[in-house]
């Protein structure tokens, strides 16, 4: 009784959650020519066509260029300070720790608003540079707090006995902290890639004629017309997410890491 | 899979800015049917200038906006826009006046089209007329006053007053219910006491026809352009005709102020205007034309806003009064009828 | 620890001057752009926002619809929750994947879903018409109901990955205790689930709820301009009507209110002892 009870609990939750994305997956393999459930008839011509729409590969590749390389400056950043706010005793660093969170708390569409208005417009940054920021800078809180959680779990004195030995702080870094937060580091980079690959507001604001991230694009598509192309395109997306996720997890145990 | 995508990402960058030293033309469009414009004007143009086009599309509001705050060094060349909203740029002096000795093809337009704002700010290229598309199976239109009817409520939905066919709705509202003065505030007032019956304010026609393809709406005021998506459709639409007639609107090209590459925009737009490709535009069904001398078929007139009688019977709002009045409209339309 | 200060600066600092510079510092203009007045500072901005009925109603839809969406996720989320971490652990594991999916997907597409879904022929529609409750469909797009389901799909995940974890902390033996000793399950749940979940609970109610607040795909498309929220309408002030005042008022709001959503949940959960 109690069990089953249990599964119609998750049961139900999960028909919520996972529900719409089914239809999803199915309403982009229609035959018919609009968005419709179920779908008018199979066929896989709108997952064909979304690889023939070419403002979606070059939107596509900018939110990958985002999210790989504007999560590694994240990863940049953030690493040294995880390390520096777990190992050192530093005067201000609940301020900075509150810094470097702030991304997080601030709603995006402001963020690109605030960028457009004072980065791009007076000081002749490019949509792209102010994307990339943004994009950075989004990802900086999961990047610090993802690490500094390994970091907590890695006991100093493993560093230190490695300066004992003659390394130098820099040198006990790379090859005594480095290859224990690993695990850590890879799941900060999918965290950030994830998030900043499926961002929306802050991008709103920030885009120029052929620059737009590809959610926005998806957006603008919707402006010419509602047919299935997008909901193809989005199934595929979910599929490469979900791909790069189950990597991860099969190779690290991503999942403790969230 | 990493490395391979970082190259190609870089070659894109470099592609970028190889580009950027060629002669680029940047314009600004609308974003509905862009494959065919590619076919019927872009493409062809490219070839004839030996130019890059790049092209940003949206909504002209959106589109306005992004003009306006780039005005010191514009990013945008030419746009293509609303005749209200070309007069709201050049009011706010973001837009120069044409010089009409670069447009060869200006006096083959119809007149209203050759000088729509005055000042020679901007010339139309295409007409539209706006009426009602509506689901013959299950109600009947024959008037305008029939959208905030009983027949279709719960199931109509009227454009949102920011966008360009609001107006033209309101404009139509009044005179189906003899009102002539101009002051729209009690059509405003009316189509608030009806909000509930509305299902949604919609600000694109992508939205509408998807809206209308899934049976949540049966009627709905649209412009002649988004006809071609109704028309495809397996359920039963149909153009209304009412007794007030149809109302109309003008889209026109602008040049942005001070953008340093009039040559070439002057270029594209007398291309644009040339019987040549407003003919091929017109028989893509993607615009209607404004040069007289475009002929087309009978079958291909009859999705357009085709002809000067047709033309010369729509309902056109003046342009400043929409500027003049739109403030208040938005303001009185968020109080009675969204609030 | 280490001491030497400096060599902990120079690797922390980077981070900070990043988001300083390039973050903070355009945030902070954008918010004091609502008190600058031609006459100097004042809050005339605020005043003038907030005297116009349309912007009332938009703030306390915002709210209502960031409180119930959160409210209901918890309600959900513990249910849930408890579920899962009572799983034999391989269905567990799987479980718990199926509940961070919908985190991977684009927001684009899960809300994008919703229109055919709640559509007069999608599914619910034909649910309810089905099962006779209702002779007509019921108009469902456009609606709160319709804004308030898509963002509740969006955020329960937060919730339910909060409150996994929090009683993943819990003692296995507690709940049994607590049964034998009498507890019914209300008592169980008040008395020792609640106080032992009370942090997953703060983390996983403020992530939904500000999430909530802020989303913007969501209300554009299933709420569009009758069931306006702040994020919709900060969007449409700028691009329809250029007014930053009205921009960086909401900004300020969405801000605050995400801040206050935090200290109120901190300060029940650690006033309810």
């Amino acid at each position: 009784m109690k069990n089953l009870s249990t599964w119609i609990i998750l049961g139900l939750t999960l028909t919520f959650l996972i529900g719409p994305f089914i239809i999803i997956i199915l309403a982009g393999a229609s035959a018919g020519e609009s968005l419709a459930f179920p779908p008018d008839g199979l066929s896989l011509k709108w997952y064909l066509k979304v690889f023939t729409i070419e403002s979606f590969r070059d939107s596509f590749m900018l939110s990958m260029f985002l999210a790989i390389f504007g999560t590694l400056a994240a990863l940049l950043l953030g690493i040294p300070a995880a390390y520096a706010l777990n190992r050192y005793n530093l005067p201000g660093d609940e301020t900075i720790r509150t810094i470097v969170a702030a991304p997080i708390i601030v709603p995006g569409i402001i963020v690109g608003l605030a960028l457009l208005r004072y980065l791009v417009v007076p000081l002749d940054f490019t949509v792209t540079m102010a994307l990339f920021m943004a994009h950075t800078a989004l990802v900086l809180p999961y990047a610090v707090r993802v690490v500094s959680s390994s970091l907590n779990n890695l006991r100093a004195d493993m560093e230190e006995a490695a300066v004992l030995l003659g390394c130098t702080r820099f040198q006990a870094f790379v090859k005594v902290v480095l290859p224990n937060i690993r695990g850590g580091v890879l799941a900060a980079f999918i965290l950030g890639f994830v998030t900043s690959f499926n961002q929306v507001p802050v991008s709103l604001f920030l885009s120029g004629p052929g620059v737009k991230t590809l959610p926005i694009d998806m957006l603008a598509y919707m402006e010419i017309t509602y047919d299935p192309s997008v909901a193809a395109l989005s199934a595929l997306l979910a599929f490469m997410s979900l791909a790069i996720v189950f990597v991860a997890e099969r190779l690290l145990g991503f999942s403790r890491y969230v | 899979m990493k490395s391979t995508l970082s190259i190609a990402v870089i070659a894109c960058a470099v592609a970028g800015t190889a580009m950027a030293e060629d002669k680029t033309l940047t314009i600004s469009v609308y974003s509905f049917a862009q494959d065919a414009y590619k076919e019927a004007l872009y493409d062809p143009f490219e070839e004839l200038c030996g130019c890059d086009l790049v092209i940003e599309t949206g909504n002209s509001v959106e589109r306005m906006a992004k003009i306006e705050a780039n005005a010191d060094d514009p990013v945008i060349d030419m746009a293509v826009i609303s005749s209200h909203d070309a007069l709201s740029l050049s009011r706010k002096d973001l837009i120069a006046p044409l010089d009409l000795s670069q447009l060869s093809n200006h006096a083959k337009l119809y007149p209203a089209a050759q000088d729509p704002i005055g000042g020679n700010m901007a010339v139309g290229y295409t007409f539209y007329a706006s009426s009602i598309v509506y689901r013959t199976d299950l109600v009947e239109i024959g008037s305008w006053a029939d959208l905030l009817g009983e027949k279709v409520a719960g199931r109509v939905s009227l454009p949102n007053i920011t966008g360009t066919q609001g107006p033209l709705t309101l404009m139509m509202l009044a005179k189906a219910s003899g009102n002539d003065t101009g002051d729209y505030s009690s059509v405003i007032s009316d189509i608030g006491k009806h909000a509930d019956d509305i299902v949604t304010f919609y600000s694109r026609s992508s939205e509408l026809a998807q809206l209308m393809n899934q049976e949540e709406v049966i009627a709905a005021p649209v412009g002649r352009f988004a006809w071609s998506r109704f028309k495809s459709s397996p359920l039963p639409f149909a153009w209304a005709e009412p007794a007030e007639g149809q109302a109309g609107g003008m889209n026109v090209m602008i040049m942005t102020k001070g953008n340093g590459n009039e040559e070439l925009a002057y270029q594209f737009m007398n291309y644009w205007l040339s019987t040549e490709v407003q003919t091929r535009v017109a028989e893509a069904l993607i615009d209607s034309p404004a040069n007289t001398e475009v002929v087309v078929s009978q079958e291909v007139a009859d999705n357009l806003t085709y002809g000067a009688e047709l033309i010369n019977s729509l309902n056109i709002l003046d342009p400043a009064e929409i500027i003049d009045n739109r403030e208040a409209w938005v303001e009185q339309w968020n109080t009675e009828v969204i609030k | 620890m280490f001491l030497n200060t400096r060599e902990g600066l120079a690797l922390a600092l980077p981070a900070a001057i990043f988001a300083l510079l390039l973050f903070l510092v355009p945030v902070g203009i954008l918010l004091s752009e609502a008190f600058q007045t031609d006459t100097g500072w004042s809050l005339r901005g605020y005043v003038d926002f907030f005297s116009k009925p349309l912007n009332q109603t938009v703030f306390f839809r915002t709210l209502k619809l960031g409180v119930l969406v959160a409210g209901t996720a918890a309600v959900i989320g513990y249910a849930a929750a408890f579920c899962i971490v009572n799983l034999n652990p391989s269905a567990r594991g799987r479980v718990f994947g199926l509940v961070v999916l919908p985190l991977m997907i684009s927001p684009v597409a899960r809300t994008y879903a919703w229109i055919v879904i709640l559509g007069r022929t999608g599914i619910v529609n034909d649910t309810i018409t089905g099962l006779g409750l209702s002779e007509t469909p019921i108009r469902l797009l456009f609606t709160e109901t319709a804004v308030f389901l898509g963002l509740l799909q969006l955020f329960m995940p937060l919730m339910i990955i909060s409150l996994v974890s929090a009683m993943e902390n819990i003692p296995r033996d507690v709940i049994p205790a607590a049964r034998v000793l009498g507890a019914n399950w209300l008592q169980v749940f008040f008395k020792v689930i609640l106080p032992l979940t009370k942090e997953g609970l703060v983390v996983g109610g403020t992530l939904v709820f500000t999430g909530a607040l802020t989303a913007y795909i969501t209300p554009a498309i299933l709420g569009g301009s009758k069931v306006l929220m702040l994020e919709t309408l900060l969007y449409q002030r700028v691009n329809v009507a250029n007014d930053f005042v009205s921009a960086s008022v909401i900004a300020m709001i969405l801000i605050v209110m995400s801040f206050s959503a935090n200290l109120l949940l901190k300060h029940i959960a650690t006033a309810r002892k």
